[in-house]
């Protein structure tokens, strides 16, 4: 993710308001990505169909089968991305370029047999008409490959041209669930599958261009002295960890809803939590900001040092340096997305309003905006160990989410509605704190684990 | 020999016999041979596993065992894991550090005790904890602090690693050693090291025979070692100091090393007096000291004197390997300068060629280069005691040697001989008390890397038959006084019964 860095570094050096907005946005949208402005997408699509076309049922369809696509694609795609990112630094550091495209589609075959295999199997057990089955299997080998994709994009300088392909993309989706919603689930369905194509398409195109190669596919990055199983797992987990939650109020009797065939929702948890998740822009773009700009720098400083012969003092003091930049990244994500917290605090009544939704959602709505604020963080301090190269605490931190909040989750379903969301905000909560302590013990032994304890 | 328990003789041995061939490894031979009535154990002391595969000697019936130790281990075979380590441990082994950071005196008894009993133990101060511990990570720091002078921390943190992790395997030697009665060690260094230990431990006589000066050929590896970091580019002015900062480090562990094996030696045993002197001044006291020469193989040589004809052959021999520290340009030059005079003359290089093909190379078109094609010759291995009847002359133009025991050889024969200043040539050539020096000198001591000297003691040499005879007479009479093997044998022979017999 260091490319991010450099270009919005050059922006910040312009030193105005406008360019400060202008990294802020940008930082906002990449780092928050297809996942959020999916989000929008939807809920603009779910806004403008009900009452309009089709039934409403057929649009609380789509929405719930596009979750879950987003769900599953997310866990499997998590299997390589971390993985991935780590190969594709590592042949960068070995000044190995030509290797990034080949393996980018090598993944991108394995991920998509594995896609295949595993949609086809969970869509065995529907009794959905072929069509749809069919087009519900191509959305998810697309949402797979284009979670790979977006690894590459923040490292290349063309951020305008990812922010106008997204626009594009999703204007498109708009646009077309309008126009086919006549189709039904399958028009909708369709619609998306098609425009998530060609985004991602576009991108492998901008992929291919940045960077050229003289081979079609390689599986290096598969190769056992270069794999990290740590962060395989890592990604998953995370992933496993952060949906998890959903997935427990989906499957308890009373609370969820048969929507269509064997895709369950549960209405009273599932609309605040996703309405939520879109107050993590502001925070998600001071992370990306801060992250990828003073820390990263600090941290290469640091790095760099230790190889090139500095003295230990030199360590010590680039230690402190590097400390003392995480400390304020931190301490900036905990600010801004406290204010943007403290702020739709004030406001969610007057947002779920506007929006037309049941001022009943309104204290889940609080509970998960502050879950999601806390979620930042984690994504934050979990950052912060892949820089470190803490792959096996990262992996104990990622497992402390899924534990937590499936258990914590568990238990607020078994204590009732007034309960519901502070299993995943307490579970967010638990692994911030678990997170700054393990960070805490990292510095304060950085030297000795760096020097003693290198293979 | 002695009837109680335990092997009479254990020698140590520093990357030598039985592995690898060369002058010490002959003598090592040589001594097991000629003293059939003691039983030795050989203790080796090779540098990475895997480089020593076969023996190049037939170990004489009178070994009674050997082991094969390696200092440099893979340290890859353990998998790095934080731990604590024992403070308490490492603090005692930060002291023996800083003796092996200062060098000045040798490491006392009590800290050599701690490397016998708390290096490579688990709980202590096991190798592992030695790379993965907190504490030991403190100890490297702190060292660091008062010797690291602001070097490269990574630098230092890997020559670190390197000089001490043998340490741990010597001390593991010395644990699991057979019960043996004399320790003789054949270099300082490691091997060196070990004898102290082992004298401490076992309170048996140890004693240190040195051919040539370790720590001083040490010194010399060093300086040209070219895997020392040199991670900065040419133009940083630092980097000078930072090669000299690790190359320092190693030569005071070095010194240490030594200083310490001969504070605990009982004898120190040098070839020749130059290098008593030497030994002296690197710290060794003196009234341990004493010189042994070698000793050839006299009647070997009757044949070979008895073919000498009565005028000198116009042959000059360089018996030697032919690598740079023979210095075989410098003999090829003074050949140019010689046969200027006397057209006539051959120069005959005998010995092996395929060490340095390179410098090989280099020898031969310097002889082309000087059109000495038709009477510089390149033998290769030959028996010297054939050939010695050849030859008017033989030459060493050497920068370095410890006792050569070709000129013996040579003398034995009755040819005279030319060397240049090193090691004891002097002392062969112009004897070494004064009685020995009183029969005269049999050849000439020129400078190193003088070829015009060199070429004015070849014609002087074999200008007149008479003179010729005389120093050749000479040369033959003191090898039969001094350098008669047998006597070897005896100085060793007592030097052994009297440590075999040694009693609290």
């Amino acid at each position: 993710m260091a490319g991010i860095g450099f270009e919005l570094r050059k922006i910040l050096k312009k030193n105005t308001l406008l360019s400060i907005f202008e990294a802020y946005g940008l930082a906002g949208v990449v780092s928050s990505g297809p996942w959020v402005l999916s989000i929008v997408a939807l809920m603009v699509i779910g806004v403008l169909s009900i009452g309009k076309v089709s039934e409403d049922v057929v649009v609380v369809q789509f929405l719930v089968i596009v979750t879950y696509l987003m769900a599953g694609s997310l866990i499997l795609s998590g299997l390589f991305q971390l993985m991935l990112t780590r190969f594709i630094a590592d042949q960068f550091y070995s000044k190995n370029e030509e290797a990034v495209t080949p393996n980018l589609l090598g993944c991108m075959v394995v991920s998509s047999l594995l896609a295949l295999i595993v949609g086809g199997g969970v869509l065995s057990f529907s009794a959905l008409a072929p069509v749809i089955k069919v087009t519900i299997l191509t959305a998810f080998i697309v949402l797979c490959n284009l979670w790979l994709i977006i690894i590459f994009l923040s490292g290349m300088k063309q951020y305008y041209r990812i922010l106008s392909t997204l626009v594009a993309g999703y204007g498109i989706m708009i646009i077309g669930s309008l126009v086919f919603s006549s189709f039904g689930l399958g028009g909708l369905l369709g619609v998306f599958a098609v425009s998530q194509a060609l985004i991602t398409f576009v991108f492998l195109f901008f992929v291919l261009r940045y960077f050229p190669s003289k081979k079609l596919v390689a599986f290096d990055f598969l190769n056992p002295n270069k794999i990290f199983v740590s962060l395989i797992l890592c990604g998953v987990i995370y992933n496993v960890g952060v949906w998890i939650d959903k997935f427990c109020f989906w499957m308890t009797p009373v609370l969820n809803v048969q929507v269509i065939d064997i895709f369950y929702a549960s209405f009273i948890y599932d609309l605040p939590i996703f309405l939520a998740y879109l107050a993590i822009i502001p925070g998600m773009a001071v992370f990306m900001l801060h992250m990828e700009t003073d820390f990263a720098q600090s941290c290469e400083n640091f790095y760099k040092t230790v190889r090139e012969g500095g003295t230990l003092k030199t360590i010590y003091k680039l230690k402190e340096k590097m400390m003392e930049d995480c400390q304020n990244s931190i301490y900036q994500i905990f600010k801004v997305q406290g204010i943007t917290l403290a702020l739709l605090l004030l406001w969610a009544k007057d947002i779920l309003q506007a929006l037309g939704i049941d001022a009943a959602y309104l204290h889940l709505l609080y509970v998960d905006l502050v879950g999601v604020s806390l979620q930042v963080l984690v994504m934050a301090i979990l950052n912060v160990m892949f820089y470190l190269d803490k792959r096996h605490q990262a992996l104990a931190l990622v497992t402390c989410i899924v534990v937590t909040n499936f258990v914590f989750t568990q238990v607020s379903i078994y204590l009732g509605p007034a309960f519901y969301g502070y299993g995943f905000t307490l579970a967010m909560l638990v692994t911030t704190l678990l997170g700054l302590v393990q960070l805490n013990i990292q510095f304060k032994s950085l030297e000795y684990q760096t020097f003693m304890l290198q293979k | 020999m002695n009837k109680s328990k335990g092997t009479d003789i254990c020698l140590l041995l520093e990357g030598t016999y039985p592995y690898v061939r060369g002058g010490v490894s002959s003598w090592v031979h040589q001594i097991i041979k000629g003293l059939p009535e003691y039983s030795f154990y050989l203790v080796f002391l090779g540098g990475e596993e895997g480089s020593y595969k076969e023996m190049a000697y037939e170990l004489p019936d009178n070994v009674v065992g050997i082991e094969v130790n390696y200092l440099l281990k893979k340290t890859k075979k353990f998998k790095p894991s934080p731990r604590r380590g024992n403070h308490d441990a490492f603090n005692l082994w930060e002291e023996i550090l800083t003796y092996f950071q200062e060098s000045k005196f040798p490491i006392p008894n009590t800290l050599l005790q701690n490397i016998i009993d708390n290096l490579s133990v688990n709980k202590k101060v096991s190798i592992e904890d030695f790379l993965y511990s907190e504490a030991s990570w403190q100890v490297v720091t702190s060292v660091y602090e008062k010797y690291g002078d602001n070097q490269s921390f990574v630098d230092f943190f890997w020559t670190f690693r390197n000089i001490y992790s043998p340490l741990f395997e010597l001390a593991k030697i010395v644990r699991n050693l057979p019960e043996c009665k004399v320790f003789h060690s054949i270099s300082t260094g490691y091997a060196g090291f070990l004898g102290a230990l082992c004298k401490l431990k076992t309170n048996r006589p140890y004693i240190l025979t040195e051919h040539g000066i370790y720590t001083k050929e040490r010194k010399i590896d060093l300086s040209q070692a070219s895997w020392i970091p040199n991670r900065h580019s040419a133009l940083d002015a630092s980097i000078h100091k930072k090669i000299e900062l690790t190359r320092g480090t190693w030569i005071r562990f070095f010194e240490q090393l030594g200083i310490t094996a001969y504070h605990q030696a009982d004898k120190i045993i040098a070839l020749y007096e130059g290098n008593r002197q030497r030994q002296i001044t690197d710290g060794a006291p003196e009234n341990k000291t004493n010189v042994i020469v070698n000793g050839i193989n006299y009647d070997q040589f009757v044949e070979a004197y008895s073919l000498r004809p009565l005028s000198p052959p116009k042959v000059v021999g360089l018996i030697g390997r032919v690598v740079p520290i023979k210095d075989i340009k410098t003999f090829i030059r003074a050949m140019r300068v010689a046969i200027n005079n006397d057209p006539n003359l051959e120069g005959w290089v005998i010995g092996p060629a395929d060490e340095d093909l390179a410098y090989f190379e280099e020898c031969k078109s310097l002889v082309e280069s000087l059109s000495l094609k038709q009477n510089i010759k390149f033998l290769g291995m030959q028996s010297v005691k054939d050939i010695l009847s050849k030859l008017g002359v033989v030459i060493l133009t050497s920068i370095s040697e410890a006792q050569p025991l070709v000129l013996l050889e040579a003398m034995a024969a009755g040819i005279p001989c030319i060397a240049t200043e090193v090691g004891s040539c002097r002392e062969i050539i112009h004897g070494m008390s004064d009685e020995d020096k009183a029969l005269g000198a049999c050849g000439e001591i020129v400078q190193i890397a003088a070829p015009n000297v060199a070429a004015n003691a070849i014609n002087r040499i074999l200008s007149n038959d008479s003179n010729w005879q005389q120093m050749g007479d000479i040369g033959r009479i003191r090898v039969r006084t001094y350098y008669v093997e047998s006597m070897m044998y005896e100085s060793y022979r007592s030097l052994y019964k009297e440590g075999v017999l040694w009693q609290e």
